[in-house]
């Protein structure tokens, strides 16, 4: 099976999305970041022990051991399984890193699937440092380590991209620049996707960077095509327009 | 210039109210009625048909990746749940966990032996020599056991107790849950786990009985022991079932093997929980009171019946 950090699924209505699997490194973050919350709330139980402890002498400091114990009990195995359950698919840790557990099949996890693969913890993590659980994940082309492979879930990135205000040719093109463009311009796939691409990326760039950039690709189109305009980057743009303007209107 | 529609910018334009109304519905609340689920599924159908177009468009990556996020949670939302009869957890413990205990019944029986063969072995040699006990434990083991027993239990201070009642769980809890889990190492961390922890607890019991405290660990165990013992077994019986879907994979990928095991493993794993569960509340609230010891055994006896009548009877029309 070939290696890759995309995975497709198809839906009944024949659409196809796209999960872009998590690796080892955002994992072992988020991971940490569970430790520490796991850790705080420890102490935050031993802190109040202590304090029973001193309060209610002997008796005080018995229940707070059988306390610490039963927490650090339900920090080790139940955590987890307990967040990706109540919180579809997402540690804390998880959340903040934009990861989250589904389904082999994209879909949501349910409760037994998040217990199976938190419990299988006790054999990734052997033999130290989930040294198992890494050697699976390198082995595994969706990157999931044992506990997953037995629940069938695989850990996902979803980082929510926002959906851009705004991606088209900037200012409008002009009447007098659209009389002055050729009556054919054919750009290849591959160009399209560069000016599309740098328009997204055109308020990060700044004019100069934009046009310092399209110097490498706008004197070749405009050998080939006879679109100029008023420096490299509105070039692009402008050819860019103008070969989607060859296309045949939709009557509707 | 007239809005084309091959225009990326205008068919973003045009669907972006649409998409934004999809993507509230599905972030938010769960729809309520049946006019909004409606509007969801018509959302739906639309985006997927806006998704296809789509891939003939030079869209923004940005856009794409958006798209898919939206399709991807939108599909979660409208086919994710469950199933169309959602068994509530008390009828999954009462029906499905027993079922499963005699559906896989090797499994559960292999597990039993491996726990129970070396624990009454260990019995037998503990109580007959010394030499055994010492052989197999530290010292300082030996002498922490006979400390924490050498009172009835009724007598120890509630301090003590709920010490102890915390050492229980963990200890026991992940003695279940690591039988379980190394059962993926083709079965043999199960086996070493129950044989292992069979022979400690049998040697303990065997050690304490020689040296005249055995009444005290007895009565201390013969509440919840049927409830924590049987539990370690479901978990073991568990871990044999994954060792085996690995080893025996039936023509599957080993994880296709592994998909195919996970109902049953989870039903088994998911059993031993509620029983140890239920162990660790008899301990905390039943097995150290002052209850006399006729009362304790006639207890642990009627947990020993439920045991078995749950999983021979239960689910069984």
């Amino acid at each position: 099976m070939p290696v890759d950090t995309v995975v497709a699924f198809e839906t009944p209505e024949r659409v196809v999305f796209r999960h872009a699997v998590a690796g080892p490194a955002a994992r072992s973050v988020a991971w940490a970041v569970d430790a520490v919350i796991q850790v705080s709330a420890l102490a935050v139980v031993a802190a109040f022990g202590a304090l029973l402890g001193i309060g209610f002498g002997a008796l005080g400091a018995g229940v707070a051991v059988g306390l610490g114990l039963i927490a650090l009990f339900l920090a080790q195995w139940l955590y987890g399984a307990f967040f990706e359950w109540w919180a579809g698919g997402r540690t804390p840790g998880k959340a903040l890193l934009g990861l989250r557990v589904v389904r082999a099949d994209g879909g949501p996890i349910d409760g037994r699937q998040a217990l199976l693969r938190n419990l299988m913890r006790g054999a990734d993590a052997l033999p130290f440092a989930y040294g198992v659980g890494v050697v699976v994940m390198a082995v595994d082309p969706r990157q999931r380590r044992l506990g997953d492979l037995v629940a069938d879930t695989m850990v996902v990135r979803t980082a929510r991209s926002r959906l851009a205000s705004e991606h088209g040719i900037v200012p409008p093109v002009t009447e007098a620049e659209w009389a002055s463009l050729p009556p054919r311009v054919v750009l290849t796939r591959e160009e399209r996707q560069v000016i599309v691409g740098m328009q997204q990326r055109a308020a990060v760039l700044g004019e100069a960077r934009l046009d310092e950039l399209a110097g490498v690709l706008a004197p070749g189109v405009t050998a080939r095509t006879g679109v100029v305009g008023a420096g490299p980057w509105r070039t692009l743009q402008l050819a860019l327009a103008r070969s989607r303007g060859e296309r045949p209107v939709d009557p509707s | 210039m007239t809005v084309r529609r091959d225009d990326p910018a205008a068919f973003v334009a045009a669907r972006r109210a649409r998409w934004e109304r999809l993507a509230a519905t599905v972030d938010g609340a769960p729809p309520d009625g049946a006019a909004a689920w409606a509007g969801l599924a018509a959302d739906w159908r639309a985006l997927c048909t806006d998704l296809a177009e789509a891939r003939e468009l030079d869209l923004p990556d940005d856009v794409r990746r958006w798209l898919d996020g939206l399709a991807a949670r939108a599909h979660d939302r409208l086919y994710g749940h469950g199933g169309t009869v959602q068994r509530g957890m008390f009828a999954w413990v009462r029906d499905d966990v027993p079922r499963e205990v005699r559906a896989s019944g090797a499994y559960v029986l292999a597990s039993a032996v491996l726990l129970y063969g070396p624990m009454i072995a260990s019995i037998v040699a503990a109580s007959a020599s010394p030499g055994f006990a010492e052989a197999l434990m530290a010292p300082e083991m030996l002498a922490r056991v006979e400390a924490m027993y050498e009172v009835p239990i009724s007598e120890r201070s509630a301090a003590e107790n709920a010490q102890m009642l915390g050492f229980y769980v963990m200890n026991n809890v992940g003695i279940a849950f690591r039988c379980f889990a190394t059962g993926v190492l083709a079965g043999l961390g199960t086996v070493f786990f129950l044989v292992y922890n069979g022979a400690v607890i049998g040697t303990v019991f065997g050690h304490l009985g020689r040296v005249g405290l055995g009444d005290n660990l007895l009565l201390f165990v013969v509440g919840h022991g049927a409830w924590e013992l049987n539990g370690i077994v479901l978990a073991g019986a568990a871990g044999l079932r994954l060792g085996d879907a690995i080893v025996r994979t039936g023509g599957r990928t080993v994880a296709g093997s592994l998909r195919a095991a996970m109902p049953a493993t989870a039903r088994l794993v998911g059993g031993a929980a509620v029983m140890i569960g239920v162990a660790a509340v008899i301990e905390g609230l039943w097995s150290a009171s002052p209850v006399p010891g006729w009362g304790k055994i006639a207890f642990g006896a009627v947990q020993a019946v439920v045991v078995v009548v749950w999983w021979a009877r239960g689910g069984r029309g």
